[in-house]
């Protein structure tokens, strides 16, 4: 249910009238700002300070009718604090990530709710004393930025004052010196802080585990009868609609894709569960509301009750593409082999789209690089002549990926990242180091995905089965064939493309094959290590190199012509002729998972008819659980309106609303590049 | 069980479809047996009819459809994934076509199954009663399907009078397995109060009787009629809405 309040709101933002509030830097002089900070040689992390304080000055505070979460974004971008010609010279001896400004990690948000921004700022201030020159700077940047917020808050105080919101202006006054003290003062300043660190131009800002670190002002409030659960639901929906309106301004590759991730549920090293009512309440509220953000993920394992797993189902119902789900019986004791400690794994989180991060002690960058699984085998095909079995064949291979692995390894060196004081603020360790969180954290992991794993699993199948077991296909036929991407090789395109054993349909021949790769994947990066001293994760996940990927692969063994892309994710192949669901799931929870924990979920697409009833509900909740049980690590459930794709291509202005998953998060479909959604109406024929 | 693989039966299957959520409790996986007694102007599965294999022009060009399988490898089959389905208390259904024409090779299947996994029959009940008797005996649950009480209803629209399927009914009643009772809901043909009311009658005192299923009739039902070069020309009002008289205790309309 929404009240009259939130659907007026929702409609009111969905519509974007609220964009006449909007200017560009440019209309606000804040476009030159770089100039004149390069001019004067200024330090980056004073840049970054200065420029946040120029871009909270500048925004109004506007409070539209009916809202009870404030803060609206009115500058459509953050500008740079380097000129293009400074940017030319960083980028000649660094390497940066993206844009090379912070991403994809996730604050501490519990403790600066729990300690407020005076404080905060406080503990910087005083620990200048102690600090080296570049401590001093990054503290007094900190400082400056934390002073910028709290200004900002108040200026949304005045202008509430003015408007006789009084309620509101209480509110708004706590926050801006003290932590939280109630559910709407929590609401309140977690929107302050989350749009302070977009403010500051970092991106893909998470949201963290907000059920466990939000509970206890809920359940406060609801235990002193000061809020009533009705009461507290609109504010919640409040939030999550407030995660909506700037959203169009956030970077990211495409609409949508802008890491506001949600992390429900877990459980603690007891075993206990932390799923509670709020938990129940943002699934809830976010079936609501229907809208994109925040994305939902929920932790289970294989002892959550199935009424949460009912929950989820319900919200898949809608067809935002989550909630997704994270089994902590996996991705725990994964994130512990790869050196995390015990009581950070079990606080882990989702990044952006999948990989695992710990929040306020993660600097890893979870998605610095890809290895394209399809290619190492597509490559390898010239030099099959050379083996006279499968496994000398494969020994060969494994050692390929180390090399692969190793020179992937080297290209990340020299790393630069944009300071960022506020982000520093809320991360735990800032204020201790006296440095920037870009220069590092208590984890400096870079994740690895391992694209195209189906394409590579398959091919290898074909090969074990049709070159070195029956020889019924020749090394040099099926280079030929490749090379001619099957053009007067049809028999050999059918066998390959239908009767191969293919990872999906439950067969042990193909599984046994995504072990051994996965396997191999995680030996090649294990033991690289990074200039700050981090590990490299092996994982499942594709982003978007599953177009550009394909894209530059030839004909592959699995019976794939060139030009076809690679399923997302961890998924099977495109043109897999599964049995269902049961047979993908079991065959994709075969491989030790905790081995490959960058995060990237196996990916099935639903047809919207298994929805007709409640009991089908129940069965799609056991469908889900099963997978859990299995092992398998992650899960990404799509439910797709075939109908509906097929007509928003034609007349888009009849479908702003659809909502796809793309490869992991979720965004409107009429606002896709087509290759993407292309990409999403070809997994439709795959729909169980 | 050791048999002898020479002695074993062999079956012929048209499909088997996972994650089966409306052919029994918790998710099943459903074998889908081919050949039926039984004409149904409604039928949604026309290849399933014709017990022998046969072409059917698919998406990629025609393709067989049926296929032996023994009963030893079929059973095998299944149960390599019985525990998936044991976790939602699910299992196996079997279906058709008229599973209980193919009896002897269901029956060996069966045995193999019989306390490893849940297993689930769904049929017409027109099967001879000492074979329908032992099936019942060797399965966990029943799906039965009751087109119409009245007998001239039921050969007009079907092809088969309706006496057989009745005893069994009661057979199937007497034996106190646990079953669920599916009426395809036909308008015009079976929607009208009377004829519930006659479905309710036989079946109100049955203990195993877990609830009543009326299926709603789909338009694309015909959908697969040419494909198996046949046509599709049921003599009902296919646009009509079905009256609908829940009048039993537990039911749900799927």
């Amino acid at each position: 249910m929404m009240t009259e309040r939130i659907s007026s709101l929702k409609d009111y933002f969905f519509d974007g009238k609220h964009h006449t509030v909007r200017r560009t830097p440019q209309m606000l002089g804040l476009d030159t700002l770089a100039v004149s900070f390069s001019e004067q040689n200024l330090p980056a992390s004073m840049r970054a300070s200065m420029m946040l304080e120029a871009m909270l000055d500048a925004e109004r505070a506007v409070i539209f009718d009916g809202e009870q979460i404030v803060a609206t974004r009115t500058i459509t971008s953050v500008p740079s604090i380097f000129t293009e010609g400074e940017w030319k010279k960083i980028k000649e001896s660094h390497y940066l990530h993206e844009n090379g400004m912070l991403s994809n990690i996730s604050p501490n948000f519990g403790a600066i709710l729990e300690e407020g921004l005076e404080s905060r700022k406080q503990r910087f201030m005083d620990r200048a004393a102690s600090a080296d020159a570049e401590g001093k700077l990054f503290v007094s940047s900190v400082v400056k930025s934390i002073e910028a917020l709290q200004k900002f808050i108040q200026k949304y105080e005045s202008c509430a004052v003015g408007m006789g919101k009084h309620d509101l202006a209480q509110v708004l006054h706590n926050i801006r010196a003290e932590g939280a003290g109630t559910f709407h003062e929590a609401l309140q300043l977690l929107r302050f802080v989350h749009y302070g660190l977009w403010a500051s131009g970092c991106y893909h800002n998470t949201l963290g585990r907000f059920d466990q670190y939000m509970y206890p002002y809920y359940k406060r409030d609801i235990d002193a009868g000061r809020l009533s659960r009705d009461e507290a639901y609109e504010l919640l929906q409040s939030f999550f609609l407030s995660c909506n309106k700037d959203s169009d301004l956030y970077p990211g590759m495409q609409q949508g894709d802008n890491g506001q991730s949600m992390v429900l549920g877990g459980r603690d090293r007891s075993g206990r569960s932390l799923f509670n009512e709020l938990s129940g309440m943002c699934l809830e509220a976010s079936y609501d509301l229907n809208l994109i953000d925040p994305k939902i993920n929920l932790r289970v394992d294989s002892g959550t009750p199935l009424e949460v797993f009912k929950l989820g189902a319900r919200l898949t119902e809608r067809g935002l593409g989550f909630p997704q789900y994270d089994n902590d019986d996996v991705v725990i004791p994964g994130l512990m082999r790869l050196g995390y400690d015990e009581e950070d794994a079990y606080d882990y989180v989702v990044a952006a789209c999948w990989e695992f991060i710990i929040p306020g002690k993660a600097m890893d960058i979870v998605n610095i690089g890809a290895l394209s699984l399809a290619a190492v085998v597509s490559e390898s095909v010239d030099k099959l002549g050379s083996f006279s079995s499968f496994n000398e064949y494969y020994d060969w291979l494994e050692q390929d990926i180390r090399r692969r692995c190793v020179e992937l390894s080297k290209q990340f060196g020299n790393l630069y990242v944009v300071p960022a004081p506020l982000y520093s603020a809320f991360m735990d360790g800032t204020l201790e180091r006296a440095r920037d969180i870009t220069v590092g954290g208590k984890y400096n992991n870079f994740g690895i995905h391992g694209t195209g794993i189906a394409t590579a699993v398959d091919s290898l199948s074909a090969i074990k089965k049709y070159v070195f077991e029956q020889k019924s296909i020749t090394v040099d036929e099926l280079q030929a064939a490749l090379d001619a991407n099957f053009e007067g090789y049809e028999d050999i395109y059918r066998k390959l493309r239908f009767e191969a054993p293919k990872m999906g349909r439950d067969d042990d021949y193909a599984d046994s094959l995504a072990t051994k790769l996965l396997n191999s994947f995680a030996k090649g990066l294990e033991g690289l290590t990074n200039e700050r001293g981090g590990i490299f994760r092996a994982g499942t996940g594709t982003a978007m190199y599953y177009i550009s990927h394909a894209a530059s692969l030839k004909a592959t063994p699995d019976g794939r012509k060139a030009g076809e892309v690679l399923p997302a994710n961890y998924s099977p192949s495109m043109f897999l002729r599964h049995n269902g669901p049961v047979s993908v799931m079991k065959s994709f929870a075969k491989p030790e998972l905790d081995h490959a924990i960058n995060g990237g979920p196996l990916t099935i697409e639903l047809d919207d008819t298994i929805f007709r009833n409640e009991e089908n509900l129940e069965k799609l909740a056991m469908l889900i659980r099963s997978y859990v049980i299995l092992g398998g690590h992650q899960l990404q459930l799509n439910t797709l309106k075939k109908e509906d794709l097929l007509d928003a291509k034609v007349h888009p202005e009849n479908h702003r609303n659809l909502i796809v998953r793309v490869w992991g998060w979720s965004g409107y479909f009429v606002e896709l590049d087509e290759c993407y959604q292309d990409h999403v109406i070809n997994r439709i024929k795959y729909s169980i | 069980m050791q048999i002898p693989q020479h002695t074993m039966t062999q079956g012929l299957i048209f499909s088997i479809e996972e994650f089966a959520i409306n052919d029994g409790p918790g998710i099943r996986k459903t074998v889908f047996l081919k050949g039926c007694p039984l004409r149904c102007a409604w039928c949604h599965n026309p290849e399933g009819l014709f017990g022998g294999p046969q072409i059917m022009h698919g998406r990629d060009g025609d393709e067989l459809c049926g296929r032996f399988v023994r009963s030893t490898e079929l059973a095998a089959s299944l149960l390599k994934d019985s525990d998936f389905y044991t976790m939602s208390n699910g299992g196996v259904t079997f279906t058709g076509g008229e599973p209980t024409m193919q009896s002897d090779f269901l029956i060996e299947v069966l045995e193999m199954l019989k306390g490893k996994v849940h297993t689930a029959l769904e049929t017409s009940g027109f099967c001879p009663e000492p074979v329908f008797r032992r099936i019942v005996g060797l399965t966990d649950f029943v799906l039965f399907d009751i087109k119409a009480v009245n007998p001239e209803v039921h050969k007009r629209y079907t092809g088969v009078d309706n006496a057989l399927i009745l005893k069994n009914l009661d057979n199937l009643i007497r034996s106190g397995k646990p079953f669920v009772v599916r009426i395809p809901l036909i308008p015009g043909v079976n929607d009208s109060l009377e004829a519930m009311e006659q479905v309710h009658e036989l079946i109100m005192d049955a203990p195993g009787l877990q609830r009543v299923e009326i299926l709603r009739y789909h338009k694309t039902a015909g959908a697969k009629y040419p494909k198996v070069d046949m046509e599709y020309n049921p003599p009902f009002d296919t646009d009509a809405e079905p009256q609908i008289h829940n009048i039993f205790e537990n039911s749900i309309v799927l």
